[in-house]
């Protein structure tokens, strides 16, 4: 917790600038300066790679005979031989287009866990996704996301008041009534145009494809936005709440111009929307705007077709994911240590190699978590066996890990949420089946 | 202050030299201002004359006529309610041919569309070339360049040989796709069936960034969709099963059975071997997206047995494309990017379906007969009256409804022309809780913003970049799944930036490829400004203005012509952009 007399002075000062308009860059960051330790938060960053990426290709399980047995054509092959899978402990190792990710393994900032998952059967993209987004497999009343209902237990200081309407009380916050002094859009933010389902809910939170496009007219025009501002205000319903997310999220971000903050010496994201995604979200948490929960994804996985082993169609994604993730990783520095990405997919692939060189829909996968807090340098889980008896209905990696067990060590030892109930409804939430993936 | 006479100098739409009115209050200064400025907005010569202009302000101000007052009449009119949701946008004449002609009649023309003549759109289309293109002449003219993409050859290349390049490359044919649908979705008289095959395309999608399936999509929206979007649901499903654009995407192209099957005694490695020849991905989607839905009630085991019987449904690949050579072509094999069923790669034993058996030593028809037997399953017909009233009528689809429109699905025996009208006849349709309730997607919003001012679309990679942008590319979504329709998907506060952006740029003159139709918009010059600018919104938004809306809109014009911060000509574009990005507008 940070001294009251800072949050006072911040919500006195530079946002009440803020909130009249002015530009007041100089002022602000000299404060955004002084109170850096009083703002600088945990944050969350998630990927999810959506359209299922194949786990076992991905961290593969060389010393499995039957893993070799039952992909003919694709399987990575042992370490040492070309275009092998990178050795981490003798019985695992990294797809050789993981290979940045390889450092962190060894600097213990990357564990892994293996054999994660959905617990529910369903092999649908957007239901299995829905499933893991909303935390609540097999669900169909919840609705929200998360990441949304985590923001919700953290953060507020206002004394004893539930946030059972966040909205309003994100209002009152944004009226300058109590005491926040950023916008709480800015907790959660997503890249992309639109919000993901882990981020949906009561909180507010912010979508942006670009930011450093977000703005009306590209801010030549300041009429311009406050007749939308006037426009879309008091509405009350959907659409209103949403502008007027935004036009406080502008001001913020215009005071602080995140892109002041260039990529670190000798980082180099990979060209593409996932790179520039990876890049933006460094950007707005060196901008100390109050950034906990970032959320980015990357498709491209769903290969069943011609997928590659070591090299190919898999490979071009994993060397994208790997160098965005290491380049995240570099640009950020000594923010590490208050930083914990996690990546995820709706759910594994066939263990046998289909009729066209891919893999089709499968059960269990794996889950990279990196930071400085990570427990790294371990591979967490049990590990089932890809014997046929061994496998989930016959045909896919089996469950040992619920992902709820991952997500909730983070939710409560990295963003400090006390109670993780609310945040896993339907869930027996119990510590003693987290995997340990953070030191702590 | 007012605005200078150099400023605000200029011919209106009518030739009539604009004249300040006498005084420099605000209130006057923005008289007849708007008149000028839409006008000039298109950035056009005078195209149309004088008399037809004149005409088409008199057409407007007897539509008006009918929806005049100070609260918005949608919650009352059940007639525009039918058009916000069954056409892509609603101009102020559709109102009134609707209100003319009375909603079933309305209703029936639009169901029958051949009977409705739209040949005023073949000039437009016409600026779309590879629209309209057979998958042969597609793959011919537009096959990626032969030398390697390095930077350098392309910084040698002379500007002509850089524009033959992207004249012929692969990212030009949907360019013009998306040029032809927002062409049919604006201009088009058949409006339900253009909102119909968006909405069946959806249902059924394929993603034209798959490999080969960028020469393939557009034959299947106008072959496998388009007709059949007002006939039975089983014709259309066995058409999107047998054309190549869905072989290719859902991978039942390479679905096969093991090479030698029969006579093998051992099950289990008869199984093995099944196992890796066969691909579940169409047969998973076919059961979960396309007909049961995903609570329908089917197995894993289902899905397998499903995928057998569609096992050899593959397809003739164009000629002359690297990508298609996995399969190669056969002498007598049919015509290129063609349907064929391979008899010798089909799995001609024993399957179970549902429940049924569908019998060893059969061919195609195991295939034929599964489309047969889920298009007439009571959980089809749930699931797509489930989809129809989610996309047309609410987030939160009333059960009692989905039970009747799924009653007139069975009934028909999957009747689609059936099936639409009593989607739109039926007064739950019409209940008070569903109107206006549903946001635009992107998709929608740039269609409807188009459509209502009148805009004149060429090739336009702005509006691919915009639609990108905004997150509803057509034929770009990458799931089967298709992009979703409820309002919660695309409502954020980045998201609505976006279309405050969008309306902004459209409007300014800037937007390359797509110029609206000042002069359809232009008002009387002479008019009160209140009066001007809710005229404006009538024309753009008939039935939806409001005090608060005209108010917002006037005060900023005004401020902007006291600052003389814009110029004069620039400001009625502005209104209309303002118009556009208002929250009313965002809704249907």
């Amino acid at each position: 917790m940070e001294p009251i007399s800072r949050r006072v002075f911040f919500r006195q000062g530079s946002f009440a600038l803020v909130a009249l308009g002015l530009p007041p860059s100089f002022l602000t960051r000299s404060l955004l300066a002084q109170t850096r330790a009083a703002v600088r938060k945990k944050t969350l960053i998630c990927i999810f790679q959506r359209g299922a990426v194949d786990g076992l290709n991905m961290v593969v399980p060389f010393g499995e005979k039957a893993y070799y047995e039952r992909r003919r054509t694709i399987a990575v092959r042992q370490p040492g031989q070309d275009a092998g899978a990178i050795d981490l402990d003798g019985f695992f190792g990294l797809h050789p287009s993981l290979g940045p990710l390889h450092d962190l393994w060894r600097r213990r900032e990357l564990a892994i866990v293996h054999a994660v998952g959905s617990p529910h059967p369903t092999r649908s993209h957007f239901e299995a996704q829905d499933y893991m987004e909303t935390a609540a497999p097999g669900s169909s009343s919840v609705r929200d996301g998360w990441l949304n209902r985590a923001l919700t237990q953290t953060g507020c200081d206002c004394d004893g008041r539930t946030l059972e309407d966040a909205r309003a009380h994100a209002a009152d916050h944004t009226a300058g009534q109590t005491a926040m002094a950023l916008p709480p859009a800015l907790r959660g933010i997503a890249m992309g145009s639109s919000m993901p389902v882990s981020l949906r809910g009561a909180h507010p939170a912010l979508a942006a494809g670009d930011i450093s496009r977000f703005g009306v007219a590209g801010g030549r025009d300041a009429s311009l936005e406050s007749t939308f501002e006037r426009m879309h205000g008091g509405g009350g319903d959907m659409i209103s709440a949403a502008s007027g997310e935004a036009f406080d999220a502008i001001r913020v971000l215009r005071a602080a111009n995140p892109a002041q903050y260039r990529a670190a010496a000798g980082v180099n994201y990979p060209a593409g929307e996932f790179g520039r995604s990876l890049s933006q979200i460094v950007q707005l948490i060196k901008s100390d705007i109050g950034v906990e929960i970032a959320f980015t994804d990357i498709g491209g996985w769903d290969t069943h077709q011609a997928q590659g082993a070591g090299q190919g169609q898999l490979a071009r994604r994993f060397d994208e994911l790997a160098r965005g993730i290491r380049a995240l990783h570099d640009d950020l520095g000594d923010r590490m240590e208050d930083v914990v990405v996690l990546t995820m997919s709706e759910f594994g692939r066939t263990v046998a190699e289909n009729g066209s060189g891919g893999t089709d829909h499968g059960h269990a996968n794996c889950m990279l978590v990196m930071g400085g807090q990570a427990n790294g340098g371990r591979i967490l889980g049990d590990w089932p066996g890809l014997e046929r008896e061994q496998l989930y209905e016959g045909r896919d990696l089996a469950l040992t890990t619920d992902f709820r067990d991952v997500f909730g060590e983070i939710v409560s030892s990295h963003l400090g949420v006390d109670d993780t109930a609310p945040v896993f409804p339907g869930y027996e939430v119990d510590a003693a089946r987290h995997r340990g993936v953070l030191r702590g | 202050m007012g605005w200078t006479s150099g400023r605000s100098s200029g011919e209106t739409a009518c030739g009539r030299r604009f004249r300040p009115a006498s005084g420099s209050s605000s209130r006057n200064g923005i008289r007849g201002l708007i008149a000028v400025a839409t006008a000039a907005m298109a950035l056009l010569p005078a195209l149309v004359p004088a008399a037809a202009a004149a005409q088409m302000a008199a057409t407007a101000g007897q539509v008006q006529a009918s929806g005049e007052g100070q609260v918005p009449a949608q919650a009352t009119d059940p007639e525009l309610h039918l058009l916000r949701r069954t056409t892509f946008g609603v101009r102020p004449a559709d109102l009134a041919e609707l209100k003319s002609l009375g909603i079933e009649v309305w209703l029936d023309r639009q169901l029958n569309p051949s009977r409705i003549d739209d040949g005023q759109l073949d000039d437009r289309l016409d600026r779309f070339p590879a629209a309209m293109k057979s998958i042969s002449e597609l793959v011919a003219d537009y096959s990626p360049p032969r030398q390697p993409r390095d930077s350098a050859s392309r910084e040698t290349m002379t500007p002509t040989q850089r524009r033959m390049r992207a004249e012929s490359s692969p990212a030009r044919i949907l360019a013009d796709m998306t040029g032809a649908k927002l062409t049919r979705a604006a201009w088009s008289e058949r409006q339900l069936e253009e909102v119909m095959t968006d909405f069946w395309f959806n249902h059924f999608n394929v993603y034209f960034g798959k490999g080969l399936d960028r020469y393939l999509v557009g034959d299947y929206e106008r072959t496998a969709i388009r007709p059949h979007v007002f006939g039975r649901f089983e014709d259309m499903l066995l058409a999107t099963a047998k054309h190549p654009a869905m072989l290719f995407y859902l991978d039942n192209w390479t679905s096969f059975a093991p090479v030698s099957m029969s006579g093998a005694r051992d099950l289990n490695a008869n199984r093995q071997r099944r196992e890796r020849g066969m691909n579940e991905n169409y047969a998973r989607e076919l059961l979960e997206l396309h007909t049961l839905g995903v609570d329908g009630g089917y197995t894993q085991d289902d899905v397998v047995a499903v995928a057998r019987a569609f096992t050899g449904w593959t397809f003739v690949p164009p000629a002359n494309r690297q990508n298609a050579r996995p399969m190669g072509r056969r002498p007598g094999a049919g015509e290129p990017g063609t349907f064929s069923f391979r008899l010798e790669l089909h799995d001609t034993e024993t399957k179970i379906v549902l429940g049924q058996e569908l019998p060893a030593g059969r061919g195609m028809e195991d295939g034929t007969d599964v489309i047969r037997m889920v298009a007439s399953h009571p959980s089809t017909a749930r699931h797509i009256a489930t989809k129809l009233i989610e996309r047309f009528v609410s987030d939160s689809p009333d059960p009692a409804f989905v039970d009747e429109l799924a009653a007139v699905f069975t009934k028909s025996d999957g009747d689609l022309r059936e099936v639409t009208r009593a989607l739109f006849v039926s007064p739950r349709f019409y209940d008070a809780s569903n109107v206006g309730t549903k946001v635009k997607t992107p998709f929608e919003l740039v269609a409807s913003a188009l459509r209502v001012t009148y805009a004149d679309i060429s090739l336009s990679p702005r509006l691919v970049t915009t639609l990108r942008e905004l997150g509803q590319l057509p034929y770009d979504e990458t799931s089967p799944t298709g992009y979703p329709s409820a309002s919660e998907e695309w409502v954020n506060s980045g998201a609505m930036l976006n279309r405050m952006n969008f309306a902004l740029e459209l409007t300014s003159g800037r937007f390359a490829g797509v110029r609206p139709d000042g002069q359809r918009l232009a008002r009387d010059p002479d008019a009160d400004p209140d009066m001007a600018v809710s005229d404006l919104i009538d024309l753009l938004m008939p039935g939806l203005r409001t005090d608060a809306l005209v108010s917002t809109i006037r005060t900023d014009l005004t401020a902007q012509a006291d600052a003389a911060a814009s110029p004069v000509r620039s400001l009625g574009a502005r209104a209309v952009g303002l118009a556009l990005g208002s929250p009313a507008f965002q809704r249907r």
